[in-house]
């Protein structure tokens, strides 16, 4: 019991008085165990966090009818087979023929909070339309001159089959904004999803549907698998240039933070090393004098490595703190989302640097063991 | 004398120095090798995201309004075409260098023997180019197209002599018609009949899968429309938008002539665009925000990332150096002590002392810049399968690093060394 | 039987011989003086004693057991538990306070006790600074702790390298004097100097030139005192 409480005294002894030399060494280990902290949460929240990113590329999955149109409940019960969580946006869509100036347009009704998550890029000048607005598409936009703010009026022409009269409705909708994206959406107009259904008098009716997917192609294809295996009148299919593209990218990406951090990791657990290499080759004097004194091999490998295992395991401690606050602070900064806490990364990080000093340590106190005390106490 | 001293601790110390020189290289290859990969990621990851297609779509001025609103009524086209001749000349432009790769497209209406309407899209697949710059380009949508799943054949190879009337079609018009690769298919344009012979079946995802895709003339035959073309998918590597780019976007004119040099003279979409009107006539170019948007997002995250880990490592291996410059000039206190006991000045001793560090800095610096480089090769390989481009800039900023964190890694340690009373450290304290 | 008993010992560096057949019998509790100039073969033959080196060839035996046979770590084992050290540099562990550098060479030994070492820190007279680091003692004050260090495990034999090297007369009287105490005590002493003083307080003295044994003398008036000669 007193033999164990001397050891404790002796290297809380040498922590404490030896502070400017001990500091060296705690800095080392806990830059390497901020590093690898860092790091390794970094490079854990990356395919998450770059995968969001990846959703700037909108709908990955589309739905369509199996036959002319589905229901809402239809909509609703086939993303109830996509984790939430996974769902960044789902859109509806209508399209109707309606007639502006007395030119044929395409006209979609939609939900437009969904549709913001589902295209992110859609490039909209004023505002996305309310109820009772539209939105109208830059190439409709130039060769119809229309402007933001002004009142149209839709046009939409029921055609029965019966023979009978096509009946005319109208409404009269404000333009809110106008959309640029580069592809055909620009020749489209967009309204509020009541709003069509109001002017074409029938409701419940959806010709398709976007989907943001938050997963991995594997993933995707199994909640697409679940979609079109459920009992709803929708077929789900990828959007190929997206999802194939995605994978390729996200999986470069990923080797990218993967291979550095090896690099940054590699070459930090060098210096770490180095520097308590270096830290105890100066007390070989000490090392010496003990053996004089008579203490044995072992107990000196002991005390100096309990010494250094304890200063890893601060220094990890330390580190792992430290570490997480830099990742916080790079997805904050860069991600704009924060990262959750994983606790198991700090007894990780804690035993990689108790490891790391232990192996830096073994071998100056091997060779340091090994020389003739009589010469370390005389010589240097 | 000095130079004697030095040259004694430098070779008689060796093992010290060395270790010194060794902290200062990994320090040194680690800021080379992270600051090679953070200024080539961006182009790097731009031409990974070169996966998702063109980002420029060009179509002829009338045509980009009301082209497909004629589509809507079911009418032809519009009779606006750009000018097959002036393809060329996008790789003349200022940053025809960043134009990685290019299609035209002609869509004609024909109809199968069945009579039922069928698209059939001319277009390049792998079009060789040889450009007067001396630069060789193979442009088309075998690359612009890499999402495309080849379900039966191959893809056409224009250089592999199956040009004319060698066609790719559509997985579902496959399926419908019951076509494989070596059957002939017979279309009839408005203006001539032509059959092609299959030799590959995609599934792309899209309405493409109805289409038949072949090469530019045999579209061109079917609707007497030689020379014509009705867009051009353009994929170009940019530089993220900023305000000025987002402003210039908008009108060009509304620039100062120097805010007008700098948007011209960078890469960003928009000033692309505007010079991809300025040599084909009577065109739009236009970005297609949903790659050109994405991209700039993804590449300026990535870059931003790299950055961030790239300065944790710049400050790991500042303070790395620091540390060590300090514990191992602090470790020779003794010798300082002696020097100072036999008469050296504060002012030699450390002049001693920190050209002793710099030259040591010196060949551990050019060491772990080598290493450095090294591992910046690794990454580019395993990664992306090219070489990690190096920027001069990479040189200056690691040697000034290391430098000043040399220097300053010294100053505690001297500051110690002058405080250091010759008596007190003779008679070991 | 003698304590301490060297047989023909050689201690050959390539072609130097630092011991040249060097026989040496040492009685318990004896206090001898080994003496020489420098590069006599003073610090080999002190080293071979205190288990720290081995001899070329030759017998050194120490209580009955002949060291020269054994392996490091049973040298180890010997040294703890039969000499106690003092060097001419002092040699404390710098950031162990007086007591727990006495403390130390208890806790190699067996088990450290702090009451012990604190009644050894009297024993040399430094009982009220045991709680001091060493960069705070003076330099005889440092050797005493060695004095106090070297005789907490009741060592067979003290040994101790120039003691008064690095001390001037003042310090070098008070370790002497400890000295003649341990002596008073029992306690087997060998004392390396080539301070003539110190070495001729001792019983019995021995001067080596070149590696051999050129002269042995025994104080006829031993006092255990130093005597000045001014």
């Amino acid at each position: 019991m007193k033999t164990r409480k001397m050891f404790f005294r002796m290297i809380t002894a040498s922590l404490m008085r030896r502070r400017s030399r001990m500091i060296v060494a705690l800095l080392a280990i806990a830059i390497g165990a901020t590093i690898l902290s860092g790091l390794i949460t970094i490079y854990n929240d990356v395919p998450r966090q770059m995968g969001a990113q990846f959703r700037n590329y909108g709908a990955n999955m589309i739905l369509t009818p199996t036959e002319e149109s589905f229901t809402k409940a239809d909509f609703d019960e086939a993303l109830s087979r996509i984790p939430d969580a996974d769902l960044v946006g789902a859109t509806p869509y209508r399209y109707e023929t309606v007639r502006i100036h007395e030119q044929p347009i395409m006209a979609a009704g939609t939900d437009m909070e969904s549709a913001k998550k589902t295209s992110p890029y859609w490039l909209v000048e004023g505002e996305w339309p309310a109820s009772g607005s539209i939105m109208v598409g830059a190439g409709v936009a130039e060769s119809l001159e229309l402007k933001i703010g002004d009142t149209e009026t839709v046009t939409y022409t029921i055609e029965r089959g019966d023979g009978s009269e096509p009946e005319e409705r109208t409404l009269d909708l404000t333009i809110s904004g106008t959309l640029s994206t580069g592809g055909s959406e620009e020749n489209y107009v967009y309204v509020p999803m009541e709003d069509l259904e109001q002017l074409t008098g029938t409701a419940d009716r959806i010709d398709l549907a976007e989907l943001s997917v938050s997963q991995t192609a594997d993933q995707l294809n199994s909640s697409m698998e679940a979609i079109n295996d459920g009992p709803e009148k929708v077929t789900a299919s990828l959007v190929k240039r997206v999802t194939a593209s995605e994978t390729t990218v996200l999986t470069k990406l990923q080797a990218l933070v993967l291979l550095v951090t090896i690099v940054v990791l590699a070459l930090t657990m060098i210096y770490v090393a180095t520097t308590m290499t270096a830290v105890v080759t100066e007390r070989r004097k000490e090392i010496g004098l003990r053996k004089a004194i008579g203490a044995s091999d072992l107990s000196i490998v002991r005390e100096f490595m309990g010494e250094g295992m304890l200063l890893g395991g601060i220094g990890g401690l330390l580190g792992s703190f430290v570490g997480f606050a830099f990742a916080q602070f790079v997805s904050r900064n860069v991600f704009s989302s924060s990262i959750s806490f994983r606790p198991l990364l700090v007894p990780v990080t804690i035993l990689v640097s108790i490891a790391i000093t232990a192996i830096a340590c073994l071998i100056p106190i091997r060779s340091a063991t090994s020389v003739d005390p009589a010469l370390v106490l005389k010589g240097e | 004398m000095f130079i004697r001293m030095i040259g004694g601790t430098l070779f008689r110390q060796w093992k010290k120095m060395l270790m010194i020189a060794f902290t200062i290289a990994l320090g040194a290859s680690l800021a080379t090798a992270m600051l090679s990969v953070v200024l080539d990621v961006g182009d790097k990851v731009n031409q990974e995201l070169k996966t998702y297609g063109a980002n420029i779509t060009v179509v002829p001025k009338q045509a980009s309004v009301l082209n497909d609103l004629y589509d809507v009524e079911g009418g032809g086209s519009a009779g606006a075409y750009l000018k097959e001749e002036e393809l060329g000349k996008i790789k003349t432009i200022f940053w025809a260098f960043n134009i990685v790769d290019y299609a035209p497209f002609i869509n004609a209406n024909a109809t199968l023997d069945d009579g039922s309407d069928v698209t059939v899209v001319g277009s390049w697949f792998n079009h060789h180019m040889s450009l007067p710059t001396g630069e060789e380009l193979d442009a088309g949508i075998t690359s612009l197209r890499s999402w495309w799943e080849i379900k039966d054949g191959h893809w056409l190879d224009e250089q592999n002599g199956e040009d004319g009337n060698a066609c790719m079609v559509g997985s579902a018009l496959a399926e419908t018609r019951q076509l494989a690769q070596g059957d002939t298919i017979h279309v009839k344009g408005s203006a001539a009949d032509a059959d092609f012979t299959v030799v590959g079946v995609f599934e792309a995802g899209g309405e493409e899968d109805n289409q038949i895709f072949t090469s530019l003339d045999a579209a061109q035959a079917l609707d007497d429309l030689d020379g014509c073309i009705d867009s051009i998918e353009v994929s170009a590597l940019t530089t993220p938008d900023n305000e000025l780019a987002v402003k210039a976007a908008k009108d060009p004119k509304s620039l100062t002539i120097s805010q007008y040099e700098t948007w011209y003279c960078t890469a960003y979409v928009s000033s692309i665009c505007f010079q991809i009107q300025e040599v084909i006539t009577y065109s739009v170019a236009s970005p297609v925000r949903q790659v050109a948007d994405s991209e700039g997002a993804i590449l300026e995250k990535t870059q931003l990332l790299m950055l961030l880990i790239t300065l944790l490592s710049l400050i790991g291996a500042a303070l790395g150096i620091c540390n060590l410059v300090t514990a191992s000039v602090m470790e020779r206190s003794s010798e300082i002590g002696l020097m100072k006991a036999i008469g050296a000045y504060n002012g030699s001793v450390t002049g001693l002392v920190i050209t002793e560090i710099m030259i040591t800095a010196v060949f551990g610096g050019i060491a772990g810049f080598a290493a450095g480089f090294g591992f910046a090769q690794i990454i580019g390989r395993s990664v992306f399968g090219s070489a990690i481009t190096m920027r001069p800039m990479v040189i200056p900023i690691v040697a000034v690093l290391v430098a000043i964190v040399t220097l300053i890694g010294c100053i505690p340690a001297i500051r110690m060394l002058l405080r250091l009373e010759p008596a007190e450290v003779l008679h070991g304290r | 039987m003698s304590l301490l008993e060297l047989k023909h010992i050689y201690k050959i560096y390539g072609d130097l011989h630092a011991l040249d057949n060097v026989n040496l019998k040492v009685e318990k509790g004896e206090w001898l003086a080994i003496m020489g100039p420098s590069g006599s073969g003073k610090s080999t033959m002190m080293n071979i004693i205190g288990c720290m080196d081995k001899p070329s060839k030759g017998e050194v035996i120490l209580d009955g057991v002949d060291i020269a046979k054994e392996n490091a770590k049973s040298l180890t084992t010997i040294r703890r538990d039969k000499i106690g050290l003092i060097f001419q540099q002092f040699h404390l562990v710098n950031y162990l306070t007086a007591i727990e550098n006495v403390m130390l060479a208890q806790y190699y030994h067996s088990i450290p006790d702090e009451k012990e070492a604190l009644e050894a820190l009297d024993r040399v007279g430094l009982k009220d600074r045991a709680r001091h680091l060493p960069s705070q003692l003076s330099g005889g004050e440092q050797q005493r702790v060695c004095v106090a260090r070297a005789l907490i495990n009741h060592p067979e034999i003290i040994l101790a390298d120039e003691p008064t090297g690095n001390l001037d007369d003042k310090n070098e009287e008070i370790v002497v004097e400890l000295f003649r105490k341990l002596h008073e005590d029992g306690t087997t002493l060998i004392v390396v100097t080539h301070d003539p003083e110190v070495a001729e307080v001792a019983q019995r003295m021995v001067v080596l030139r070149s590696g051999k044994i050129s002269r042995e003398t025994v104080n006829e008036h031993f006092t255990g005192h130093i005597r000045f000669d001014n």
